[in-house]
């Protein structure tokens, strides 16, 4: 048990990573400032080396979203498990549809749905909920757009139009800097949900840090993922929100930065995948002759909507399942590994990799139609 | 259900002020380090020297053993 919830983590760990490429790579590949293979590998490396740099676990994975404690509910490793399949269920339907969401909501979205089956509606702290996750949520975009909207009207001021091309150079720092604070928030999450495994387990003492091995195969598994590119949520944010030029790149990504550290710092979290979608609008709106595609936008929205719910739908109906027993997480982890391939079986034929991500997309996000771009290359 | 308002706004605050001025920093060097005159292009050169610290000061912020 304890084994096959590692092993759950260390894959949620890696959907977290790609699905997450794209909040710092994203517009320095639609700008041309850094080359698509070479944008993943700086974030990998970056990730890699921020898991390693922070270290400070979450005590409590679900964020006191669960009444967790001696009054209220003991979260189990079944718990945790079921949670963990909601979790990457949900982190792989909004990839194969290229919408950018939150890795953090579908933890907590597939949390809440073990909980309420193993425990009760009474195990959730509503309060909590709306006032860490829905609030934020609203809050997030709006935030980074309005900061990332000023910093376009800025850049767009100040600079001549030939000399524009020079915000690439910037680009390469900033979006290194959202990478880097990725890795040292986003690993934590996977290095907590196993040492709180492994202490519920009686391997590991309570109140104890994760061991280095935890922290080694976290690090590693979110560096993969990076790498590995989720290259749909990368063209959505990079292409199908706005037409991204490198002043607004740089713009978008100034902003996306500053907001999540300032955010981390005076104590007022906010989701990284809903500042950086937030940003890239922003600059789209901050731009004369830029326009936003507000369905697509429309569409990530609902995506954010329903991650929470949808998650905490699979995690429940994978904690009732449990509930029968090993025969059920066995009967469980079959189903979880059956769509996992069945996702990605059917995402080929649909591709999208470092060649093409440059298309315009058209499968599942359907901007307007455009006559270019079919040749396989943006023009510049 | 408590939304800390306060916080909220000193973090829009403080995202505004440090994201214009990494732009506007970073905007006026390049402006500036192909202008004409030796002191603009002094200028524009201690604007990406700004801009870099600021950048640098994002990384202190970053990592948590730096300032712990």
């Amino acid at each position: 048990m304890v084994a096959l919830v590692i092993a759950l983590a260390l894959f949620f760990d890696f959907t977290n990573g790609f699905h997450d490429t794209a909040n710092a790579m994203a517009t320095p590949i639609a700008t041309g400032a850094l080359k698509p293979r070479m944008a993943v590998a700086l974030a990998a490396v970056l990730n890699l080396v921020g898991a390693f740099l922070s270290t400070a676990v979450a005590q409590t994975i679900s964020g006191g979203l669960i009444r967790e404690g001696s009054n209220g509910v003991q979260i189990t490793p079944v718990m945790i498990f079921a949670g963990l399949i909601g979790a990457i269920l949900w982190n792989l339907v909004t990839w194969l549809l290229g919408l950018p969401s939150s890795s953090s909501h579908a933890l907590f979205g597939g949390l809440i749905g073990a909980a309420v089956v193993g425990a009760g509606f009474g195990s959730i702290d509503v309060s909590v909920l709306l006032s860490k996750v829905v609030f934020p949520a609203i809050l997030a975009p709006v935030t980074a757009g309005l900061v990332a909207y000023l910093a376009t009207k800025i850049a767009y001021a100040v600079t001549k139009k030939k000399q524009r091309g020079r915000f690439r150079y910037g680009q390469v720092f900033t979006s290194s800097l959202v990478s880097l604070a990725h890795g040292t928030n986003d690993a934590q999450k996977t290095m907590g949900v196993i040492t709180l495994t492994l202490i519920a387990a009686g391997t590991q003492k309570a109140g104890t840090g994760p061991a280095l091995w935890v922290i080694v195969v976290c690090a590693l598994a979110i560096a993969i993922g990076t790498y590995t590119g989720g290259w749909r949520i990368i063209r959505t944010l990079g292409k199908g929100l706005t037409e991204i030029e490198p002043g607004q790149g740089f713009a978008a990504e100034a902003a996306t930065t500053a907001t999540i550290l300032a955010s981390t710092h005076l104590g007022f979290a906010l989701s990284t995948t809903q500042v950086a979608s937030g940003s890239v609008i922003g600059t789209g709106i901050g731009r004369k002759g830029a326009s936003v595609r507000w369905r697509t936008a429309g569409r990530i929205a609902v995506g954010w909507v329903i991650t929470i719910p949808a998650a905490g739908l699979v995690g429940a109906l994978a904690s009732w399942i449990a509930l029968a027993g090993i025969v059920g997480i066995l009967a469980d982890a079959a189903v979880a590994v059956g769509v996992i391939v069945w996702i990605f079986v059917y995402s080929r034929r649909n591709r999208v990799h470092a060649q093409n991500v440059h298309l315009e997309p058209t499968a599942f996000v359907r901007p307007k139609r455009r006559k270019r771009d079919r040749t396989g290359r943006t023009a510049k | 259900m408590t939304i800390e308002w306060g916080n909220f706004l000193i973090v829009l605050v403080a995202s505004v002020v440090a994201a214009c001025g990494v732009v506007a920093l970073f905007s006026v060097g390049i402006r500036l380090v192909s202008a004409s005159g030796p002191w603009l292009r002094a200028t524009g050169i201690a604007s990406f020297v700004a801009c870099g610290a600021l950048v640098l000061y994002g990384v202190y912020l970053i990592v948590p053993t730096l300032h712990r």
